[in-house]
């Protein structure tokens, strides 16, 4: 059986998700006997636009990138939506609280009118094309990352937890954030980073997106027997989990 | 078997000889908290502590455990036989864990959880402060007359050790400074029994826990369950804290290989959206409300009806770990008998 050729794009972003595939250090061996990877900017030198699976990475910020990522679905037979601001848009996606004008001002001053520097509202890339698997959190999780990979080459469906970070906090023994009065997103926020935020003293920050049917509105209710208010959970909310209007939870 | 008496400071000598040849898991501090945790000194121990944040169950059933090695189909069941000292278990907790040797063993033995709970050596040790949910005395669990191989009480300054099999024995062995226990010493410490159970009511169950299946019966359509689930996060919290609660989920982590791997299973719990979903994207519990309710039938009707004994034991976890405060089981419990 041939190896499905990979290629890796990236877009808006930091481009730590691809570091993290790097990050594998020795598994990168055993990655590359299971997948070809043809184009990896990060990695490698060579290019090639025949590919079976594109793995992207970053948000969607512009119009010519909605060019591109239609692209590059059209060619792959399966498209991989690769960490944070890929699968939910990610911190990109704060500006999308503001004036778009006013947010290009604030970052480049007197050249926010020169061309290259036009900006839209930010997208995750299922906001643009369809997307067949998602690689949550940012950045991605390596041992998930791998998970899926091995799962894609078996031609299984990977297996992406669908309930809230509490469930690994248990598991963990972690106490709660909630014990001591603190907001933590992870009452609505996906499952699968082995809840490592929590653990060291910090909330869940959402990164992972929420988690399907979310009940947002009962962290609204329960704010205030927190002595907490609904903008404090807005405010964490927006980090990552900014949509295509601003924030209201 | 017998009963003797030791002061606090004989008992902690005793402890440290028992860590001396031991694996020992003992209650410990953890921030401002309490867990159970591999035990180094005695001097760590915290037989005063109010509850355990995780309960025992996780040294029995780990949060993630493998259960079979495999290459292509070949393979080979993975079996804790290590055995280890689990120290300082409450009585409700030590009720819990009596009720999932039970059900780990009946149909289909479990070896995996068996093998740890025949390797353990549980020293149970009488409730010394009532953490802020317990309600234990309503549920009778406050005391615990079996299933541990010791079972410390607090009497005045000194601790009273009643072991009752061999393996326990093999512990008490190691006490020195030590005297069997008077009939004054036996009186006192059926006065904690008795405190205790007056003590561990932080919530009143305005019942006896065998009404429960009868009134489950009754309640199947009450709007309790719509109403409190309209809150619920389905984050599992309530089931993945107690003591009772034990279904889990199986996946394999297979290796680069793509032959080999391990088979492991993992804490699951029915308050979470998918865990009644089956192949084909069905799911018999797909409503919140719907896992609200299964939850409080599990604890009072199925499990009792199974086993003959409620399958809440008042350990209050749930209370304390419910971010939206709806998980707790005697606001439940009263709620329906009221609209009886």
């Amino acid at each position: 059986m041939s190896k499905p050729k990979v290629a890796i794009f990236d877009f808006a972003c930091c481009e730590g998700c691809q570091l993290q595939i790097v990050n594998l250090e020795e598994e990168l061996l055993d990655l590359i006997s299971v997948v070809q990877p043809v184009t990896w900017r990060e990695a490698m030198s060579e290019k090639d636009d025949d590919y079976d699976i594109a793995l992207i990475e970053g948000s969607i910020t512009r119009p010519e990138d909605e060019e591109r990522l239609r692209a590059i679905r059209d060619r792959a037979d399966i498209l991989v939506a690769l960490g944070a601001c890929a699968t939910i848009g990610g911190v990109n996606k704060l500006k999308n609280n503001f004036e778009l004008d006013e947010v290009k001002r604030c970052v480049y001053g007197d050249a926010a009118d020169m061309p290259h520097l036009d900006t839209a509202m930010t997208k995750g890339a299922d906001e643009v094309v369809e997307v067949d698997c998602y690689v949550h959190g940012c950045p991605m999780d390596k041992k998930e990352f791998t998970h899926i990979v091995k799962s894609l080459a078996l031609g299984k469906e990977p297996v992406i937890p669908d309930y809230p970070v509490c469930v690994e906090c248990k598991q963990r023994g972690t106490i709660c954030r909630y014990e001591y009065g603190e907001i933590c997103l992870g009452v609505v926020t996906r499952a699968g980073c082995n809840a490592p935020c929590p653990s060291g003293g910090l909330w869940c920050f959402g990164c992972r997106g929420y988690a399907p049917e979310p009940n947002v509105q009962a962290a609204r209710d329960v704010m205030e027997e927190y002595d907490l208010t609904v903008e404090d959970l807005q405010s964490k909310l927006k980090l990552f989990n900014s949509k295509q209007e601003p924030t209201n939870a | 078997m017998g009963i003797r008496k030791l002061s606090t400071a004989s008992l902690h000598a005793w402890v440290d000889r028992i860590i001396a040849g031991n694996r020992v898991i003992g209650i410990q501090a953890k921030d401002d908290k309490f867990a159970f945790a591999p035990l180094s000194a005695a001097g760590d121990l915290r037989l005063d502590h109010d509850v355990a944040y995780t309960p025992p169950k996780a040294f029995f059933q780990p949060a993630i455990e493998t259960l079979v090695r495999y290459r292509g189909i070949e393979h080979e069941s993975v079996v804790d036989d290590d055995p280890f000292v689990l120290f300082g278990v409450h009585p409700y907790d030590m009720v819990a864990l009596n009720q999932m040797a039970e059900i780990w063993s009946r149909d289909n033995y479990d070896p995996h959880y068996m093998s740890r709970w025949e390797q353990a050596t549980v020293v149970a040790c009488d409730v010394q402060n009532v953490s802020e949910n317990c309600f234990a005395g309503c549920m009778g669990t406050a005391h615990v007359k079996e299933g541990f191989d010791i079972l410390l009480t607090k009497v005045g300054d000194s601790y009273l050790a009643d072991y009752r099999t061999e393996k326990g024995e093999k512990l008490a062995d190691l006490m020195e400074q030590s005297r069997d226990a008077t009939d004054g010493d036996l009186r006192a410490r059926r006065e904690v029994w008795h405190a205790n159970n007056r003590l561990l009511r932080r919530h009143e169950l305005q019942m006896f826990p065998n009404n429960l299946p009868e009134l489950l019966e009754k309640s199947y359509d009450h709007p309790v369950w719509e109403e409190m689930a309209e809150r619920c996060f389905s984050c599992g919290s309530c089931n993945l804290c107690c003591p009772t609660c034990y279904c889990f989920d199986v996946q394999d982590d297979v290796e680069w290989d793509l032959q080999s791997g391990e088979r492991k299973r993992a804490w699951d719990g029915c308050m979470l959206a998918s865990f009644a979903g089956v192949a084909g994207g069905h799911n018999f519990r797909g409503d919140r409300a719907d896992r609200y309710r299964h939850r409080y039938y599990r604890k009072g009707k199925y499990v009792p009806e199974m086993i003959g004994e409620c399958a809440c034991v008042g350990c209050g976890r749930c209370i304390s770990a419910c971010v939206a405060n709806i998980a707790n089981p005697v606001t439940v419990y009263n709620r329906l008998l009221e609209d009886e």
